[in-house]
This record gives structure tokens, C-alpha cells and sequence, in this order.
């Protein structure tokens, strides 16, 4: 689905790179996760997919197209995106979601729009929440709204940028269900984000370890272990097995 | 004039000078103050959700600094004037073009406009950046006033302050038509692109990520609201505080949704500068207080208890 090949990004021409020849394969129906310290160049990687930002060299492939070639609107019919701190404006929740068929419905919303719209929220049973002011609802909430109004993109693939940093922990599980959900039953691609590593696991089919601008290591969860993990977070952690789920514990330190 | 007089002359069945008055005078500056109103209020609205600032206003990018300088240029340094008010120095500027002021202010200020949005252009668009360009842009004017007005005589000073009031009764048919066709162009667009707006309330990136073409979108809003403010304060000098209460009143009542801002902030722009137009003649005996004041203070008190609320309590 999305091929990265040596994707490279400075901010300036003289500048460092911040993206040192980033390679990257995901496909449909899966979940990578993306994991590093900040400042790994986790958020830049997306802003460059996302076209918020022009890569220095490298290619973006989407379903055999490039990806940079393509304009905001062609791009937000296969990409839609859920950063961080969510922030919607004053609008129902229902307009809110309606907002993410801006890239189909140019400048009013029709009937297939609103047709779509009503069934991503009977789909996630969001329809009592409809009238309600967005703004009003809690964390956990929001950040739901977010992933309906990103569906409404009707894309093939989501970029999800640390989606559970602000949350409680059944707020927390919420989103990782939702977010299983949508790439199993939608067969979408979901690209994130994640500062919990057992969350990551939990969650995630392939994982890309980041350091300083590049890709330390990438596979299925085989690959996640205390030395690739103290490596790329400088820390120092173990990791034990319970039920035959692997668990990461930070014992602190070096 | 009593109302059934006003009513006659509306007609056109008052005496003649009555008719005139109404005709000539009145009709001219309700339409100013309602196309004005609408105008300054909706470059309000645009301005904030563009810059993402509560504080952003129809001057924000300097518009206003660059059309009182160019207007003092015209008044001090050409003697030119558009000081029909009935409280300028008479003798001031007789038989200058009643144009040259408003146009001299209306170069400065479209120049002021293209600096900022050009530099921006080829920089950067961050709202940030824009806000601070403004700032700066805005004091060089405001400092070559300053150096313009200190060389002035004392009649050439009087003229060029009493041009800085906002002043409704400046308005003709000709004029209230360039405003009016300013105003149809940018609510136009503003109507047209309000999604386009709801999702700039979400930031940039999400905004880009739902198809949004954010750089063209703030460029050609922010020229349309500029120029809009650009042509109002060319004619009818500045009157402040329209475009930053009127938009705050409408969110804070109705919401940011830009389908319901952009008609609501025209017509709570238009009935604000309205009511202040008539308040600020009923208040003068005779002559007409300067509306931008009045604004200000009927304005400040309503937009104090909105904020303050239940419905619309700043968080």
C-alpha cells in the first residue's frame, strides 16, 4: 500500500537531517507502530506523508502513485490523520465528522456526505451525540469523534500521532479497540504513534524502532527486544512473558 | 425633521431641501454604515479564524496605520482633502479632488496589504509570523505619521486628525457602491469557503490532512478582508472595534460554525455601526460625534456580558 524509499528531510538548506533515508512497507488492513524518543523524527515522518511538508529527496509511494505528486485533496481521499491535542472549533459533533468530507463534497455537503456521516455514527454509536457541542465532550471523547470524522475521508490509510498521550486508562483502551477495529473490519492501514510500548505491542502488527532520523530496526513484535528497545530509548528495561504476551518493564536508569 | 417628515421626504413628498436631506445625505450614510459594518465585521471574523487569534482585527496586517498615513500625506504634504464633514477648516483644501485623500489612503493601504502577504509568500504563512509582520509593518506607518504630522501647520494637523475619526456622513451613492461591491465579492467568497474555514479551526495539519489548500485559502481570505478594510477606512476613516466585537458576539452565541459566522457577524455588523451612527448624531446636538467611539463604547459593554454569560463563558 505505502512504500517509503530513502526519505530524506532537513528544515533548511544547510540544516541537519532530520530524516536520514527513511524506508518503510505497510499494507492494508495492518498497524505499524512507530516508536522513538521525541525528537526521533516520529512527528516530522508523518508531517512528510501528511504533504504538510516536502520531503528533500526521496519517494512516497501510495498504491503505485506518488504520493507527493498528488494534490491536498487527492491525497485526503487516501491519507486522513489524528494528531495529538485535538482541536475542533465550536461545532456539533455531527458537522464536526461531516467536516471530514470536505476533500469529497468541495464547497456544500450532499446527500452522500451526509449518508456517509450517518453511517460512521451508527457504526461507532455515536448517533446520541449528534447535537452536541464537541468542545464539550471529554478526552476520550474527542479523540473518538476525531477517528469518525477521519473515516469520513473515506481513506485507505491513518495516521494516528500518539492518539492516547492525554487519556485515562479506559479512555485509553477505547481508542486502541477503535483503532483495532477499523483496520481489521475496514482493512485500512494505520500508521501511529505510541510512547506505551505495551500498548504498542497490544495493538500493532509491525513495529519501526527510530533513532535520530532513522529506522534502527522493523519487523513483527519478534523484533521487539530489551537490547533494540534500550537502544533506541537509551533506557533500560526487561522484558518478561505473562499468558504468552510479552510485557516491558522500565526498570529506570542506564 | 420629525419622522413623518423623514416618511414624506422618503417619498419624495417632503419640501425640497427635506428631500435632499434624506436623498442626499441620510440614505447615503445608512448604506455606509450598514455596508461598512458588514464589511469591518466579517474581515474580523476571517482575520481570527486565519490568524487563529482572538485579537487579530480588519487591521491586522497594518491596513489602517498605511491608510492614515497616506490619507496625512494627502491632507499635510498635497493640501488634498475629502473633509466634507462639517468640522473641518473650511477653507482647507478648496477645490482639491474629493477623491484624493481616499485614494491616496487606499494605495498605502493595498500596499501595506501586498508587502505583508508577499513577504509571507515567499517566508512563511505561520499565523504567528503574519500577526508580527502586521505589528511591525504598522509601526513604521504609524512613525512616518508621526514624522509627517511634526512638519505640519497647525490647519494641516486639525485636518489630518479630524480625518482619522471615522465619519459616516463622508458617504456617496459612489462611494457606498465601491464598498458595497468590495463587501459582495469577499462575503461571497467567505460563504462559499466556509468549510474551508471550520477546518482551519482544527489547525493546520488537519486541516491540509482533510483536502484544505490552507496557504492559498489564507492568502486570498486575508487580501479579500484586508481589502475590504482597505476601502472602508479610505472613505470613511477608521472605526475601530466593529471587526473585533462583532465577530467575538457571534461565536460566542452561535458557535465558530463560518456557514452561520459569516451572515451573523454582516448583520451584527451592520446594526452595531447602524445604531451607533444614530446614536452618535442624537447625541451631538447638532453635529455628529465620531462613530468609531460610539462603537466602542456601545459596543464594550454588550460584548463584556456576552463574555461573561452563562452561554458564553470564556473558558
Amino acid at each position: 500500500m505505502i512504500e517509503i524509499r530513502d526519505l530524506q528531510f532537513r528544515y533548511r538548506k544547510h540544516a541537519p537531517l532530520v530524516l536520514q533515508g527513511i524506508n518503510m512497507d505497510l499494507k492494508a488492513g495492518e498497524i505499524g507502530v512507530v516508536l522513538g524518543k521525541n525528537g526521533a523524527g516520529k512527528s516530522t515522518l508523518f508531517k512528510n506523508i501528511l504533504g504538510a511538508i516536502k520531503p528533500s529527496a526521496g519517494t512516497i509511494m501510495f498504491e503505485g502513485n506518488d504520493l507527493l505528486k498528488l494534490s491536498n485533496r487527492e491525497r485526503a481521499k487516501k491519507i486522513a490523520y489524528m494528531p495529538q491535542s485535538i482541536s475542533f472549533g465550536e461545532l456539533s459533533v455531527y458537522d464536526t465528522i461531516l467536516m471530514g468530507r470536505i476533500a469529497h463534497f468541495g464547497f456544500n455537503a450532499g446527500k452522500e456526505d451526509h449518508a456517509a456521516v450517518e453511517n460512521i455514527m451508527k457504526d461507532m454509536h455515536l448517533e446520541d451525540f449528534a447535537s452536541r457541542n464537541v468542545e464539550e465532550l471529554s478526552g476520550g471523547e474527542r479523540q473518538k469523534i476525531a477517528i469518525a470524522r477521519a473515516l469520513a475521508q473515506d481513506p485507505k490509510m491513518l495516521i494516528f500521532d500518539e492518539p492516547t498521550g492525554n487519556l485515562d486508562i479506559a479512555n485509553e483502551q477505547l481508542i486502541v479497540e477503535e483503532t483495532r477495529r477499523v483496520a481489521r473490519e475496514k482493512n485500512i492501514a494505520v500508521l501511529i504513534s505510541l510512547h506505551d510500548l505495551n500498548q504498542a505491542i497490544d495493538l500493532c502488527d509491525r513495529f519501526f524502532f527510530m533513532k535520530e532520523g532513522r529506522i534502527l530496526a522493523e519487523g513483527t513484535e519478534e523484533i521487539v527486544t530489551e537490547e533494540i528497545i534500550n537502544e533506541t530509548y537509551d533506557a533500560h528495561v526487561r522484558i518478561v512473558e505473562i499468558e504468552g504476551k510479552k510485557l516491558v518493564i522500565n526498570l529506570g536508569g542506564k | 425633521m420629525s419622522i413623518g417628515d423623514a416618511f414624506a421626504a422618503l417619498a419624495h413628498k417632503g419640501t425640497a431641501a427635506q428631500n435632499r436631506i434624506i436623498w442626499n445625505i441620510r440614505i447615503p450614510r445608512v448604506l455606509a454604515a450598514i455596508i461598512a459594518g458588514a464589511g469591518l465585521s466579517i474581515s474580523g471574523l476571517i482575520m481570527q479564524t486565519n490568524l487563529n487569534n482572538p485579537m487579530a482585527s480588519p487591521s491586522t496586517l497594518g491596513v489602517s496605520n498605511a491608510a492614515v498615513f497616506g490619507a496625512n500625506l494627502s491632507i499635510i504634504a498635497f493640501s488634498g482633502g475629502f473633509l466634507d464633514t462639517g468640522h473641518n477648516v473650511a477653507s482647507y483644501g478648496v477645490g482639491a479632488n474629493p477623491f484624493a485623500t481616499s485614494l491616496m489612503a487606499f494605495i498605502f493601504a493595498t500596499l501595506s496589504i501586498l508587502v505583508i502577504l508577499g513577504l509571507c509568500r515567499v517566508r512563511s504563512f505561520h499565523p504567528g509570523v503574519v500577526v508580527l509582520a502586521g505589528i511591525a509593518i504598522g509601526a513604521v506607518w504609524t512613525a512616518a505619521t508621526t514624522i509627517l504630522q511634526f512638519y505640519a501647520t497647525d490647519v494641516g494637523i486639525s485636518a489630518a486628525v479630524i480625518w482619522n475619526f471615522g465619519d459616516l456622513g463622508r458617504a456617496t451613492y459612489q462611494t457606498d457602491l465601491i464598498m458595497a461591491v468590495t463587501v459582495l465579492i469577499g462575503a461571497i467568497y467567505f460563504m462559499i469557503m466556509s468549510w474551508r474555514f471550520n477546518a482551519l479551526l482544527s489547525g493546520d495539519i488537519s486541516a491540509k490532512s482533510m483536502g484544505v489548500d490552507v496557504n492559498n485559502l489564507r492568502f486570498i481570505s486575508m487580501l479579500l478582508a484586508s481589502l475590504i478594510t482597505a476601502v472602508c477606512v479610505s472613505f470613511l476613516g477608521i472605526i475601530g472595534f466593529v471587526g473585533i466585537i462583532c465577530p467575538h458576539i457571534v461565536k460566542k452565541l452561535l458557535g465558530q460554525d463560518h456557514r452561520y459566522a459569516v451572515p451573523a457577524s454582516i448583520l451584527s455588523g451592520s446594526i452595531l455601526l447602524l445604531l451607533a451612527d444614530t446614536f452618535s448624531r442624537g447625541i451631538g446636538s447638532g453635529s455628529a460625534l465620531p462613530v468609531g467611539a460610539i462603537t466602542s463604547l456601545l459596543g464594550a459593554p454588550f460584548f463584556i456580558a456576552v463574555i461573561f454569560s452563562k452561554k458564553g463563558r470564556m473558558q
